[in-house]
C-alpha cells in the first residue's frame, strides 16, 4: 500500500525541476491537463505522455510516476471496459483511457514535486482565504500519516484473522469496514487535536500573519515558464488547426 | 516454537530493517525486546504470524515456514495486540469486537460464547459488554484488546508496547496477566521500551539496535551490563542501579521493590 502511495506523496529530490518556483510548476501542470484532457488522437496522447515522461525523467521521478501509473492502471481498464459496453468504438474506449492516465500524470507531477509549504505559498499567492489554505495544506500533509495509520490498522486487523485479499468484490467491500471505521475515527480524533494545538500555538491571534518564505521568480523560472506557454499555444494551435477525427 | 534463521528484512523503502537475526523461542517461554527506535523490534513480532515475510533467511513457527502460511492461518496461534487500541477497535459493542476474530476463526456459536464470557470476566470489562469500544477509556481499551487477543486462547502472545499510556495501576493489572500467561505455559513476547515493567518478570532479554540482536541472555544477567544497554539507548531498571550502587550486595540485583526492602532494612524492617 504503500509503495502505490509513494507514486503520490512529495519526497525532496535534487533535481531542476524540483527547484523551479512552484507557480511554474503549477503552471506546466495546469498546461500538461488541458492538453491531455483535450487531446483526441493516439498520436496526441502519445505525445503529451511522451513529454511528461521526458519532464519526470528530468525531476527524477521516473519510478514514483511508474507506480501512479500502476495504481491508476485499475481505473483506466474500468473505463475501458465501461466504454466498450457503452458501444464506442475500440480505439475511441483506448483513447479516453489512456487520457485519464495522462490526467492523472499531469496532476501528479505537480503534487510529487511541490512540498506542501511551496503549496501553502501558492495558493496564498493566489489570494485564497487562508482557512481554506490551511485546510488543504494540512490534508496534504497528513496524506503519508494516514497511509502510515492504514498500514498498522490493516496489520492489527489481519492479525484477527480477517483476509481482506479473499473472497468477492462484495465481500472484499465489507472487510474494508474493519479497516475504514478506525482509519476514519483516528482521523478525527487526530484532527481535533490539532485545531487545539493550533489554538494554543496562537493560530488566527493575527488577521494576517506574515510568511517565513516569500518566492521571487529568477530568470531561468521566466524562461522555463516561457518556454512552456508557447509549447501551449502551439500545441493548441495544432489541435484546432489540424483536428483528427476519433 | 519459534526460529528465526539468518532473517534480513528489507522494507519496500529500501530500509533494511533486520540484519542476519536468528533467534530460538521455546514453548511456554518469556521473552522480552528491548532496543531504541527503530531497532527492528516491531519487524522483528510481525515476522512470527506472517504480516511481514522475511527477504532473505527463514522464520519456522512450530517448524512452518511463514512464508507458506497466510497471516489468518498463523495468528490462530500467534496474537499480537499492537500498541495503538484505536488502531483496531471498530465494531458497535464490546461484545461484537470481542467475537470478531472467534468468527473469522470459525469458531462455533457455543464456543464464541463460552470464550467471550471469559475473556470480559477476566479482563473486567463485562458491565461494558454492550457499550461502544469506542468509548471506553484508555486503559479500558487496551484491555479490550487483551481480551480480544486471549479470547481465540493463542499458544504464543505478543504485547507491542502494552504499558504505552497506561498508569501505574493498569500496568500492575498487566503484570499480573502475563504473569497469568507465563503460568499456563504460553510463550509470550513482550516488546517494550519500559525496563521498569519488563524487569520484576524477570524475563529472558532479547536487546536490539539497528537491526540486530546485539544480546540475547536472563535480564537479571543483561540488565547489569551499562554499557551494552547504553550502546542499544536503553535504560537500566532503578533496581539494577541501587543494586550496583551499594557496597555490600547479594549475589543477584533485587527482582522487586520488597526484595530490596528486604534485603536493605531486614525482614522485619528496620527504618
Amino acid at each position: 500500500m504503500y509503495w502505490v502511495a509513494g507514486g503520490f506523496i512529495f519526497r525532496r529530490v535534487g533535481s531542476p525541476f524540483h527547484s523551479l518556483d512552484p507557480r511554474v510548476k503549477l503552471l506546466i501542470s495546469a498546461e500538461l491537463f488541458v492538453v491531455s484532457l483535450t487531446a483526441y488522437s493516439v498520436t496526441q496522447l502519445a505525445v503529451v505522455m511522451g513529454v511528461m515522461l521526458c519532464i519526470a525523467a528530468v525531476a527524477k521521478i521516473l519510478k514514483r510516476v511508474g507506480r501512479t501509473l500502476v495504481f491508476s492502471a485499475g481505473f483506466s481498464v474500468f473505463i475501458f471496459v465501461i466504454n466498450l459496453f457503452a458501444r464506442q468504438s475500440l480505439l475511441t474506449s483506448a483513447i479516453y483511457s489512456v487520457r485519464f492516465l495522462a490526467i492523472i500524470i499531469s496532476t501528479s507531477l505537480f503534487f510529487i514535486t511541490t512540498s506542501p509549504d511551496e503549496l501553502e505559498q501558492v495558493m496564498k499567492s493566489a489570494h485564497l482565504p487562508r482557512d481554506v489554505v490551511f485546510a488543504f495544506t494540512t490534508a496534504v500533509r497528513f496524506i503519508p500519516v494516514l497511509m502510515l495509520d492504514a498500514i498498522q490498522i490493516v496489520d492489527a486487523q489481519k492479525s484477527r484473522g480477517l483476509e481482506v485479499e479473499k473472497g468477492n468484490l462484495i465481500k472484499r467491500v465489507r472487510k474494508m469496514v474493519p479497516v475504514l471505521i478506525p482509519l476514519v475515527v483516528n482521523s478525527v480524533i487526530r484532527s481535533g487535536e490539532l485545531a487545539e494545538a493550533m489554538e494554543s500555538r496562537a493560530y488566527g491571534a493575527v488577521p494576517r500573519p506574515t510568511s517565513l518564505n516569500r518566492y521571487s521568480s529568477s530568470k531561468r523560472d521566466k524562461l522555463v515558464a516561457a518556454g512552456s506557454l508557447i509549447l501551449f499555444i502551439i500545441t493548441v494551435y495544432i489541435y484546432v488547426r489540424f483536428p483528427t477525427p476519433l | 516454537m519459534i526460529e528465526f534463521r539468518d532473517v534480513t528484512f528489507v522494507h519496500q523503502t529500501g530500509k533494511t530493517a533486520l540484519r542476519d537475526v536468528s533467534l530460538k523461542v521455546e514453548k511456554a517461554e518469556m521473552l522480552a525486546v528491548v532496543g531504541e527506535n527503530g531497532a527492528g523490534k516491531t519487524t522483528l513480532v510481525k515476522h512470527v504470524n506472517g504480516l511481514l515475510k522475511p527477504t532473505k533467511g527463514t522464520v519456522l513457527v512450530d517448524g512452518e515456514d511463514t512464508r507458506l502460511k497466510s497471516t489468518a492461518e498463523l495468528s490462530r496461534k500467534v496474537g499480537i495486540a499492537f500498541q495503538n487500541p484505536d488502531h483496531q477497535l471498530f465494531s458497535e459493542s464490546v461484545e461484537a469486537e470481542t467475537t470478531f476474530a472467534l468468527k473469522n476463526f470459525g469458531f462455533s456459536r457455543e464456543l464464541i460464547d463460552q470464550r467471550l464470557n471469559w475473556a470480559l470476566q477476566f479482563f473486567g470489562l463485562d458491565e461494558y459488554r454492550n457499550s461502544s469500544p469506542l468509548a471506553l477509556s484508555g486503559g479500558e481499551k487496551k484491555r479490550l484488546t487483551l481480551a480480544c487477543i486471549l479470547a481465540w486462547d493463542p499458544e504464543v502472545v505478543i504485547l507491542d508496547e502494552p504499558t504505552v499510556g497506561q498508569d501505574a495501576i493498569q500496568k500492575e493489572k498487566l503484570s499480573g496477566i502475563i504473569k497469568m500467561l507465563r503460568s499456563t505455559g504460553k510463550t509470550t513476547i513482550i516488546v517494550s521500551h519500559d525496563v521498569e515493567f519488563i524487569w520484576p518478570l524477570q524475563p529472558r532479554l532479547v536487546v536490539m539496535s539497528q537491526g540486530r540482536i546485539v544480546a540475547d541472555g536472563p535480564a537479571h544477567t543483561l540488565m547489569g551490563d551499562e554499557k551494552l544497554l547504553e550502546g542499544a539507548r536503553v535504560m537500566q531498571p532503578q533496581l539494577v542501579k541501587l543494586y550496583q550502587r551499594l557496597r555490600r550486595r547479594p549475589d543477584s540485583p533485587f527482582a522487586s521493590v520488597n526484595d530490596a526492602r528486604m534485603w536493605i532494612t531486614g525482614p522485619v524492617g528496620v527504618g
